[in-house]
């Protein structure tokens, strides 16, 4: 439509626009609803009348606002498209061909936006969707019918078959050349060539593929630490990685690992790690984000359940249990295995996967044969060397045994006891710890030979094998060339025995699950649908008979899934081993998503929609309709944003303090001592100001009997004997500040009349007397190495306007005795310090910044050190003992140093 | 209750301001006191009226002996007979008295001045009394608390209940005067009598008729409707008529000799209270 793309799916509906000069006209004769108010004379209205009737008051750019709603209405009603459609080449019926295997499943949504534009385009035409998993239609659809196939299309957990699309493609009759299209997944089968061919008979055909390619997962192979994964990709094009996850029950990643495709290639190896018991937890392996049945490995459910067998000829198991093999074995693989004792007929019917035999020198003639084809099955034989061992074995053993044993550190033998030596990389027991207590006493030796040196999983210290194993079919026969039971070494009483055997265990591909439940037919449990999801299994899924199941292919009868019993599930999954995925040979391929056109449908009726509510509003509003009930909600809201916080706050000086760090002291009562005290706390702000990075506000005043004291980090509390005794709820309250970290600074502000008066100024009678029901820790002088005297200067003493006072705090828990640290704080700070020095006169400053009193004896200098001792003071109270730990890191610097140098 | 109690306290607090109200002043110049007025002959009472020579009616208790002492003749002693005035309330509780256009309706506003012309009446010694209430009017607190009482479970009655009125009681009438029969209402209490004082409460936008535009009026009794196209073309022929109606009350009451006073719920009520004590003052 002029050159803009923009096209409209049902045009005639835009006629609709000539209404719209109708619909103004009519907008206007109509009058608005009235306004109602009540009105109680209105007898006095009976019979006035106005002059005019016909009010066309609405305004004009309401209006036009309804116009414009209804313009949208009318171009959404014609279904304007954004973009342009394919356009078909032939004038015939519109015939597609879609992959809808399980190579299909990736970009699925381009591929079905693709077949709604290819529809679109094909408005009027016959249709036909040829699937080549599913059912094929029969006939040509029309256009309704053809959107709802379309949308019910969905990629089928199965290979694709091309050969039959064609022959569905060949039943056809058209009258017209079709338009044809095949919607591939850009993966070539043996059904391609004829599907070819069918297209040839009605001429050319259009091709679109996917621009990347399905990848697979092949079946994993179950190592001994893990799982090998192989993901396999159709273009040997660019380097690739992708990511591949093992997944728990409910579809968590347990672990996960990079398959990393080299270019050129179009195999990924990689391997997941994992614990025994995770790997058990594990349900399926899938490459992530590859939304597709075949990038899914369902794994056997119940499959890691191996069953051990443990026969041993020693009687006298029952009367000594401790000195028995089988009681080592049983206890180191029962948390890991199913355990069966008994003769080795019984235990093979028993169909264990992991045949222990302790000290069995020789196995039956008729058990042999038993014995040789389960192993050669898969089986792991272990065998233990023992008492009759010695006296030679049957040929079923790793390497040849020499008849006899050997002594280590008994009383004829020269050599001690042996440590093990580390394993070597082949060995599967490569990584496990060795414990330094394991030693060997007594072995049976092999037979030295080349073999014997490639067959050893586990070797004494100097050299001669201690288990050696050898591969025969697809199963292990190992030997331990030492007794299960401790007489002959530790090693059973180790930890590393247990995980030595439980490594032989994982060694074992264990016996499938449901031929040990018995099952003989399998029934669908779980299947998977196209994009690799879970889903029940619908009906007419049939099971599977249990003997051939190794045999069955994925198809519709039987899509991938688990089948058997609960818990005993077997997984039947698209790709096998075998299986490869090979490009499409065709180069005009087209990428999907091109090609889509955007529908404006939703968005004009979604703009329609919000003008329409708008306009109500509005005329809601033109109708004098008030939303009184929303201004009652703002005013409640605005009424509790306003006056709730004002509640909270227990006044303005609260407000102040609460906004701030504010130094604080407490008031007296007494007008000139809470002068000083607000003067000397100005100077201190004004010093705290100049050298440090604390910028205190100017300090308060506070009462304990009225205001909050949580919010002062410290209070400087001037003594006086005129002041009242605090009321027990003020001391309570002064007491919760101390517990809860509050620096109290006491001052009797009376050192000088101490000498003279006694041991009790008046201010020290008046301390005690204010804090009599306070529960004071006990106090000591400051000690020399206080933090308080390093929190910012380091200080000798605390003048203040009288000099040579002392100071008290908390006591601090004694110094330790070698080598006390440079500086001690205790936990927290001492909620009390009290002196009598009366700093507040020495930092007392005047409205005008000059000071108010002389320090005395020392004078200017003595007020410096006031100063000093007030910051010191501030940052105590503001950083803790946080000073304290600083001092200590050069010395942790240097341990942490130390720690790094081998000594 | 409460909202009673409220009431109550802002009634008072409005009162509180006005000089005592002193019914029948003409008969009352002598007795300056607050609350009982003196008729001015003898009668039952407590102020001394005059000595008079005993007559055989007369009740030997009623004999003075101090005063029969000092002289030959025997003396009665007579008090003034002393009457206090009944002034009886009725306020309208039609739905139209709920309207209002402002912040107060009509009915509120008519039971504050009530209650403040009742607690000022009180206080200068009068008895007061609602229409329909139990018991009979009192000059006390409890009248008035009765009264309230009265007052909110009087229903949604428009006229007043024809209680047992004494011939010279006064009735003041709070009402919009809007429906019809008020006339004849008020041609039957005065017939028995009473004294009446009309109260016209009116809401501003039944004066101004401030509305415009495409309205729909409605009867707050419901049922009735009038809708105007454009509401601000019948203002003036509104206003016209709606001033002729309330003439028309105020000449009804003037013929009956009642008084007639008119209260705007947008203006002060003191103004009013104030020209309402003037109005039962001046009978």
């Amino acid at each position: 439509m002029f050159g803009f793309p923009l096209s409209f799916g049902t045009p005639l509906i835009l006629t609709a626009l000539l209404a719209l000069p109708v619909l103004w006209w009519l907008l206007r004769v109509t009058p608005p609803l009235p306004r109602r108010t009540l009105f109680p004379p209105l007898r006095l209205l009976r019979g006035l009348q106005d002059e005019e009737q016909t009010p066309a008051k609405t305004p004009w750019w309401l209006l036009l606002l309804r116009l414009l709603a209804a313009a949208l209405l009318i171009l959404a009603l014609a279904d304007p498209l954004l973009g342009r459609s394919p356009k078909l080449m032939t004038t015939g019926p519109l015939v597609l061909v879609v992959d809808n295997g399980w190579t299909g499943a990736r970009d699925w949504e381009a591929r079905q936006e693709l077949i709604t534009d290819l529809l679109r385009s094909a408005r009027g035409r016959p249709v036909a969707i040829i699937p080549t998993a599913g059912s094929v239609p029969t006939g040509l659809l029309n256009e309704g019918e053809a959107a709802r196939i379309t949308r019910e299309l969905k990629p089928m957990p199965w290979p694709g078959d091309r050969a039959a699309a064609a022959a569905a493609l060949g039943r056809f009759n058209f009258a017209a050349p079709p338009a044809l299209y095949w919607l591939t997944d850009g993966i070539d089968d043996a059904g391609s060539k004829a599907l070819r061919d069918a297209f040839k008979r009605y001429g050319g055909v259009s091709l679109f593929a996917p621009t990347h390619s399905p990848l697979g997962l092949l079946p994993v192979t179950r190592d001994a630490s893990g799982f090998s994964l192989t993901a396999i990709r159709a273009n040997a094009g660019a380097p690739q990685d992708v990511e591949a996850g093992a997944l728990g029950v409910r579809g968590e990643t347990l672990a996960a690992t990079r398959l990393h495709f080299k270019r050129g290639e179009t195999r990924a190896q990689g391997h997941i790690s994992l614990p025994m018991e995770v790997r058990n937890a594990t349900t399926r392996l899938a490459i992530a984000g590859e939304e597709s049945a075949g990038a899914v490995q369902l794994l056997d459910r119940g499959a890691a359940q191996r069953s051990a067998g443990i026969v041993s000829e020693n009687a006298s198991s029952e009367a000594q249990p401790i000195l028995s093999d089988v009681y080592y074995l049983e206890r180191a693989l029962s948390p890991y295995a199913e355990i069966a004792k008994g003769g080795i007929g019984q235990l093979l019917d028993k169909r264990i996967s992991v045949l222990l035999l302790a000290d069995v020198a020789k196995i039956n003639g008729a058990d042999m044969d038993r014995v040789k084809d389960f192993v050669s099955k898969g089986g792991v034989l272990i065998r233990f060397a023992g008492e009759r061992t010695t006296n030679g074995t049957d040929d079923l053993v790793p390497v040849k045994l020499r008849v006899g044993g050997r002594y280590l550190g008994s009383a004829m033998a020269w050599s001690a006891p042996q440590h093990l030596s580390p394993f070597t990389a082949t060995s599967p027991f490569n990584g496990l710890e060795i414990p330094a207590e394991v030693t060997v006493t007594r072995q049976v030796l092999a037979e030295p030979s080349a073999e014997a040196q490639n067959r050893t999983w586990a070797q004494l210290a100097d050299g001669t094998p201690l288990i050696t194993a050898q591969a025969m079919g697809s199963g292990w026969i190992v030997m331990f060339h030492t007794s299960a039971s401790p007489g002959w070494s530790t090693l059973p009483l180790s930890g590393l025995y247990v995980d030595m055997l439980k490594r032989l265990l994982a060694l074992s591909a264990g016996t499938p699950a449901r031929e040990l439940a018995g099952l003989t037919s399998l029934p669908p449990v779980s299947l998977l649908d196209g994009f690799g999801h879970a889903m029940a299994p619908p009906s007419d899924v049939a099971p599977i008979p249990a003997k051939g199941f190794s045999r069955v292919r994925v198809s519709p009868r039987h899509p991938p899934g688990l089948y058997g019993a609960h818990e005993v599930e077997s997984a039947l999954n698209i790709v096998r081993a075998e299986d490869r995925l090979r490009p499409l040979p065709d180069s005009s391929l087209q990428a999907y998503g091109n090609t889509h056109a955007r529908a404006l449908e939703p968005y004009l009726l979604a703009a329609a929609m919000a003008l329409l509510l708008l306009d109500a509003l509005i005329s809601l509003l033109l109708r004098g309709f008030t939303p009184r009930k929303l201004r009652w909600a703002s005013a409640v809201l605005l009424t509790f944003v306003l006056v709730v916080p004002q509640a909270r706050a227990q006044g303005p000086i609260s407000e102040k303090a609460a906004l701030d760090t504010h130094l604080a002291y407490v008031k007296t009562g007494l007008a000139d001592v809470d002068s000083v005290s607000q003067a000397g706390l100005t100077g201190l702000s004004y010093m705290l100001r100049a050298r440090t990075s604390y910028e205190p506000p100017e300090p308060l005043g506070v009462d304990p009997e009225r205001d909050d004291l949580s919010l002062y980090p410290l209070l400087y509390w001037p003594m006086d004997p005129r002041a009242k005794t605090p009321s027990p709820k003020a001391l309570s309250r002064i007491a919760d500040y101390m517990r809860n970290g509050g620096t109290i600074l006491f001052d009797t502000r009376d050192f000088t009349l101490g000498a003279v008066r006694g041991p009790s100024s008046p201010g020290e009678q008046t301390l005690r007397r204010l804090t009599t029901a306070l529960d004071l820790p006990p106090l000591e002088p400051v000690p020399a190495d206080h933090v308080l005297t390093k929190t910012f200067y380091i200080l000798r003493d605390f003048p203040g306007r009288w000099s040579g006072g002392k100071l008290w705090v908390e006591a601090l828990p004694p110094a330790p005795k070698n080598g006390a640290p440079p500086a001690r704080g205790g936990d927290g700070v001492s909620p009390v310090i009290v002196g009598g020095n009366d700093w507040a006169s020495a930092w007392a400053v005047d409205s005008n910044g000059r000071f108010m009193s002389t320090p005395s004896p020392g004078g200017e200098l003595q007020r410096e050190m006031a100063f000093r001792f007030g910051i010191n003071l501030v940052m105590y109270a503001l950083t803790g003992n946080y000073k304290a730990d600083v001092v200590h890191a050069p010395a942790l610097l240097q341990r942490l140093g130390n720690e790094r140098v081998p000594q | 209750m409460t909202q009673f109690s409220a009431l109550q306290h802002e009634a008072d607090g409005l009162s509180a301001g006005l000089p005592p109200l002193m019914v029948e002043a003409d008969h009352l110049a002598a007795s300056v006191s607050l609350g009982v007025h003196g008729k001015r002959r003898a009668g039952i009472g407590e102020s001394f009226w005059q000595f008079r020579r005993y007559a055989s009616p007369d009740a030997s208790s009623a004999i003075d002996w101090r005063q029969s002492a000092k002289s030959q003749h025997i003396f009665v002693r007579e008090r003034e007979w002393e009457a206090a005035q009944t002034v009886w309330f009725w306020r309208d509780a039609s739905a139209n008295m709920s309207f209002k256009s402002g912040a107060v309706t009509k009915r509120a506003r008519a039971d504050l001045l009530l209650l403040a012309l009742a607690s000022l009446l009180v206080r200068g010694g009068e008895r007061v009394g609602f229409t329909g209430m139990e018991g009979a009017p009192a000059a006390s607190r409890l009248a008035l608390t009765r009264m309230g009482r009265a007052m909110f479970a009087s229903g949604r009655s428009a006229l007043p209940p024809l209680v047992p009125f004494s011939r010279g009681n006064q009735l003041v009438w709070f009402s919009d005067f809007l429906d019809e029969d008020v006339f004849d209402a008020m041609k039957m209490l005065s017939q028995r009598g009473v004294e009446g004082h009309l109260v016209r409460i009116v809401d501003p936008a039944e004066e101004d008729f401030p509305y415009s535009g495409r309205t729909r009026f409605e009867s707050p009794r419901g049922g009735e409707d009038e809708i105007f196209g454009r509401a601000e073309r019948v203002r003036a022929s509104y206003r016209t008529r709606f001033t002729a109606h309330g003439e028309r009350v105020a000449q009804a009451a003037a013929k009956l000799g009642w008084t007639c006073t008119v209260h705007r719920t947008d203006h002060a009520p003191q103004a009013s209270l104030i020209a309402l004590h003037a109005a039962i003052g001046g009978t």
